[in-house]
């Protein structure tokens, strides 16, 4: 949360011969960040930030108490001065004095509830000092009255409201918790359908107000206000909040509300705004104060250990040096030799409650940038990196294949969902999606890759582009199954190109790979011109040409390649062990045969035939596969390529001649060939 | 001197109509060797007389050079198959089609590399993951403001009696209990780089991103060894002249806790446009909440670690002075390719 605070008004509490900078400099190492310094005219304006364990900063008093604290322990001359009227008496100025009945349902609703009522008031414009003020702070200036509950709220923090007391039926107030179908108008002129639960106050008749949040138009100031209820509270923060969320108000009220006020304050605050108004619109009061607080607040006594202190702060800090810092913040400090007794001021009883909150406090203000600089010792753990690691290596060696990394959302469309072979039920479904585009995890990376082509297709021919990424499939009572799959996603018709690739990439990432027939219905991948990928019998992916359906839904009328790989599988499979084979040291005879077979002849079966024939055959390849008229439908023409080698000597021609006879023979017998030498 | 004239024409014809490398490696001896008309000429210089010994030795020498040297343009010529023999070495090269990394991938890549070198090591954990890892082990109890609704994406999908809803991880900050719970025994070391996802979607914030989360915890760690990790990165990863500081901050998680800020590189910490005060919000960190190593069931008596951790592609937006994050995503070709 961010906090406008003019360095005039600042000035104000914090009597300080400190530069602007420098309390800007200050209070950002050791407190809340100064963003931003605006020079207006002769003034400054901060803009800081304020954290959410800090609301007792979320003013300017509170920020000159910060300050203060600070300027103090780096050697600046600085004192508090807190603003004037803050501990009045608050007797009844009238002889007749006015009833409210105050009544409180639930006391965890609200801890403190103070009230008093003033009369004779004069409504009229407030001081130029409090009219430039809020106006800096942004906050528009209304009346006297009004103002001093805006002016109260920035200057100390604590919301307050005023009602008109001749508006409140019965001079009764009930406090209680909001039942469903209640209806409030508040003073911003807006209807609101209340939430069961909020908090809110009745009058003997109806609802006036939205507690925490903005009060009822019903009860407002107006010009013509005599007498005014001051109404000076705390909340229970997490209904306040619930609140604001289900209605989607902010507020500045609700915003300090929600973070938790000092209770021991209230009073003070009351008191000033009483000061004020007596000030600034001749107000009297005229009731007896109202003050329900059943539970006092209470700070926790903490204790800590100076070992422990120095341990975290990584260098001694004499025990007097700690306690002169929490005292400069405010605590009640005890020391002895080994540790430190300390009780947190009210304004921060809240938010300290254990020994590491008071270490903070001392390391804060003794400085971070007064701390050294050392790398952590002990020792380096024997813990093998995850896949990832393998996956960075993994992407270096797809761009040298040149491919391009895309990056695209987790999350995605219904739309897009039916572009994947997963059942819809099996999809990881948002319970609070932010839009319709945004809705499910993708159990598939191929039209989120799809899409991109799409987008592309227009800006450059030949697109070739990959991403690594998790997938997600809803899985019963456990998380979903979150694998890590490589997509590959290019432009072209061929499908030995993609396989070729796959073969690149599975022999990069050293495992042995083996292609299959897709038999299944596959709506992504065009059933005849597609294969699964199987490493060490396991399916691992596909790959193949993409599906007419699926490019014609994204609006491409070009062929896509696509590979998709999971990558937690491949990787928990074993890699190839690659161990040195002796060299021969005669020259191979290298020959082709080339052959006719029938289309559907597995070019694999042939090789591994050709290997059994003779056992002089070491190595067979296939240089060349096409298919013509000119051979006749449904064959196909191989040249194979085959290295005769022995390890006793270069093979004689005899010797090769023998062999290439059974392998022709064989070709002839087994697969019907018509070997065309 | 005719002779020489006429020696010199036959040689050139001979060179520049060789069709192949082995009838130019022929003509070498043929032209250039001992008993060629060239070296004979050269040995019948002293049967001339001395007056125009000088200036025909002169021209021998002549046309023994640029035939060498016409020689050596016809053996580039057939060498590289080429009919010009003149290269153009401002012209494009052939080059391999290379692919492109996705700046992300870049960052990320680099940022463990720096890690690596401290000996941790990069993990990584679910991104769908129970609401126990993402907030109740992390001392965010019900009702913190993170676990609502409207700021984190929760799956529509039973609730585990033990670990309550599955969320999409808001944070990295999932894997500290899990590394904990992993390594058992510290020291700990550990880098998780992970996609995150947030409620939001605005100028500066898109509902998906990435964050990288460290965390160390052993006997002996300090506030000075976080300082110390902090100021090794920046000046590896930004610059040897950029500095970091470490300003009080607010986090459930860590206690105490630290906002990290590196002066701008555009300013140089003077203050600018871009920056504030001459400083960038680097990311958080802090030592780990005792309540958070007791979820990891590690004793913080004996124990004490810290934890940092930062959106990947603001570091990417502070190195890059990209102006909208939202490039990243949108996997314009012609932005991909960029990098």
């Amino acid at each position: 949360m961010n906090i406008k605070i003019p360095v005039s008004w600042l000035r104000e509490y914090l009597k300080t011969d400190a530069a602007a900078k420098t309390i800007a400099r200050e209070l950002s190492l050791a407190g809340p960040s100064v963003e931003r310094t605006e020079k207006r005219g002769e003034d400054y304006i901060f803009d800081i930030e304020v954290t959410t364990n800090r609301p007792d900063a979320f003013s300017v008093f509170g920020i000159a108490r910060e300050a203060n604290a600070i300027l103090n322990f780096v050697g600046n001359k600085s004192k508090l001065q807190p603003p004037v009227g803050m501990d009045l008496n608050l007797e009844p100025d009238t002889k007749e004095k006015l009833a409210l009945d105050v009544k409180v349902a639930n006391p965890i609703l609200c801890p403190r509830f103070t009230a008093i009522i003033l009369s004779n008031i004069k409504i009229g414009p407030s001081p130029a000092y409090i009219k430039n003020r809020l106006e800096a702070v942004g906050i528009r200036a209304i009346n006297n009255i009004v103002d001093i509950t805006n002016y109260i709220m920035m200057e100390t923090g604590n919301p307050m409201h005023a009602f008109d007391y001749d508006k409140i039926l019965g001079a009764k107030m009930v406090l209680r918790a909001s039942k469903t179908g209640e209806k409030l108008t508040t003073l911003d002129g807006k209807n609101y359908n209340l939430p069961e639960g909020s908090i809110v106050i009745e009058d003997q008749k109806r609802l006036i107000d939205l507690c925490g949040i903005m009060g009822g138009e019903n009860s407002q100031i107006t010009r013509r206000t005599k007498r005014a209820i001051f109404f000076v509270q705390a909340y229970d923060p997490k209904t306040i909040r619930r609140t604001t969320q289900t209605l989607a108000v902010r507020t500045e009220a609700a915003a300090r509300f929600e973070k938790g006020i000092d209770l021991e304050n209230i009073l003070p605050v009351l008191s000033r705004a009483v000061y004020l108004a007596k000030k600034n619109a001749g107000a009297q009061i005229a009731s007896e104060l109202v003050d329900i607080y059943p539970k006092k607040q209470v700070s926790k006594t903490v204790t800590l250990n100076s070992v422990k202190l120095d341990k975290y702060l990584g260098i001694k800090i004499e025990p007097s040096k700690a306690a002169q810092i929490l005292r400069l913040l405010g605590f009640k400090v005890e020391t002895d030799i080994a540790r430190l007794t300390a009780v947190a001021p009210a304004w921060r009883a809240q938010d300290i409650k254990e020994d590491v909150d008071l270490i903070e406090e001392i390391a804060r203000i003794y400085g971070y940038h007064n701390l050294p600089s050392t790398l952590p010792e002990g020792q380096i753990p024997q813990r093998p990196d995850g896949i990832l690691k393998d996956v960075i290596a993994l992407k270096n060696s797809l761009k040298v294949l040149g491919l391009t990394e895309a990056m695209s959302y987790s999350i995605i469309s219904k739309a897009m969902l039916n572009g994947s072979q997963v059942d819809p039920k099996d999809a990881v479904e948002l319970q609070n999606p932010l839009t319709e585009e945004w809705q499910f995890m993708r159990p598939s990376l191929i039209p989120s890759l799809v899409d991109v082509v799409a987008k592309n297709q227009n800006l450059k021919q030949d697109i070739a582009i990959f991403e690594i990424a998790k997938t997600y499939i809803k899985r019963k009572d456990a998380l979903p199954q979150q694998d890590l799959w490589l997509t590959i996603v290019k432009t072209g018709n061929d499908f030995y190109e993609i396989k070729g690739l796959t073969e690149n990439i599975l022999q990069i990432l050293k495992r042995n790979v083996t292609f299959q027939k897709e038999t299944r219905e596959n709506r992504i991948f065009q059933k005849d011109e597609s294969a699964i990928v199987n490493v060490e019998g396991q399916e691992v992916g596909t790959l193949g040409l993409l599906s007419h359906t699926l490019t014609d839904s994204f609006g491409i009328n070009i062929q896509l390649l696509s590979l998709e790989l999971n990558l937690t599988k491949v990787f928990g499979l074993k890699t190839t062990q690659k161990g040195f084979k002796p060299l021969s040291k005669y020259p191979p005879q290298i020959e082709d045969i080339s052959a006719i077979f029938a289309t559907q002849t597995p070019v694999t079966m042939i090789t591994e035939e050709i290997k059994k024939a003779s056992h002089l055959v070491k190595n067979v390849e296939v240089t060349d596969i096409f298919e013509s008229e000119k051979i006749g439908k449904g064959k196909k023409s191989i040249t194979l390529r085959i290295t005769y080698q022995k390890s006793t000597g270069t093979p004689e021609t005899e010797e090769v001649r023998e062999a290439r006879d059974k392998i022709i023979k064989m070709l002839q017998k087994e697969f019907l060939a018509q070997v065309r030498v | 001197m005719d002779n020489i004239k006429k020696l010199r024409e036959e040689a050139e014809t001979k060179i520049l109509s060789a069709q192949n490398l082995e009838d130019l490696n022929k003509l070498y001896i043929e032209i250039f060797g001992k008993n060629s008309a060239l070296a004979n000429l050269t040995k019948n210089l002293s049967s001339l007389p001395p007056e125009s010994r000088r200036q025909a030795g002169a021209n021998i020498n002549q046309a023994k050079q640029d035939l060498e040297k016409l020689y050596q343009t016809k053996r580039v010529s057939l060498v590289t198959n080429r009919k010009s023999t003149q290269i153009d070495v401002t012209a494009p090269g052939k080059k391999q089609q290379l692919g492109h990394l996705h700046l992300v991938s870049q960052a990320i890549e680099e940022i463990v590399e720096i890690f690596s070198k401290l000996g941790f090591s990069l993990q990584s954990y679910p991104e769908v993951d129970w609401d126990w890892y993402a907030f109740e082990a992390l001392n965010m109890p019900k009702g913190h403001p993170a676990r609502d609704d409207w700021e984190t994406f929760f799956v529509d999908a039973p609730q585990n009696p033990k670990y309550g809803r599955q969320v999409l991880t808001p944070h990295t900050s999932n894997g500290q209990v899990r590394e904990m719970e992993a390594v058992k025994t510290p020291p700990i070391r550990m880098i998780n780089i992970s996609r995150c996802y947030r409620r939001q979607i605005d100028v500066s914030h898109t509902p998906m991103f990435h964050q990288f989360e460290g965390l160390l915890v052993d006997k002996k760690v300090s506030i000075t060894d976080l300082k110390g990790t902090f100021d090794f990165f920046t000046k590896t990863f930004f610059g040897p002249n950029r500095i970091t500081r470490l300003r009080p901050h607010h986090f459930r998680f860590t206690e105490p806790s630290f906002e990290v800020d590196v002066t701008c590189g555009v300013c140089a910490g003077r203050g600018c446009r871009l920056c504030k005060e001459g400083w960038l919000e680097l990311g958080g960190s802090g030592m780990v909440h005792p309540k958070v190593l007791e979820a990891g069931k590690i004793d913080p008596k004996t124990y004490t670690g810290f934890a940092f951790g930062w959106g990947i592609e603001r570091t990417i937006a502070m190195k890059t002075e990209l102006p909208d994050i939202r490039l990243l995503y949108q996997n314009d070709i012609r932005f991909l390719e960029q990098f």
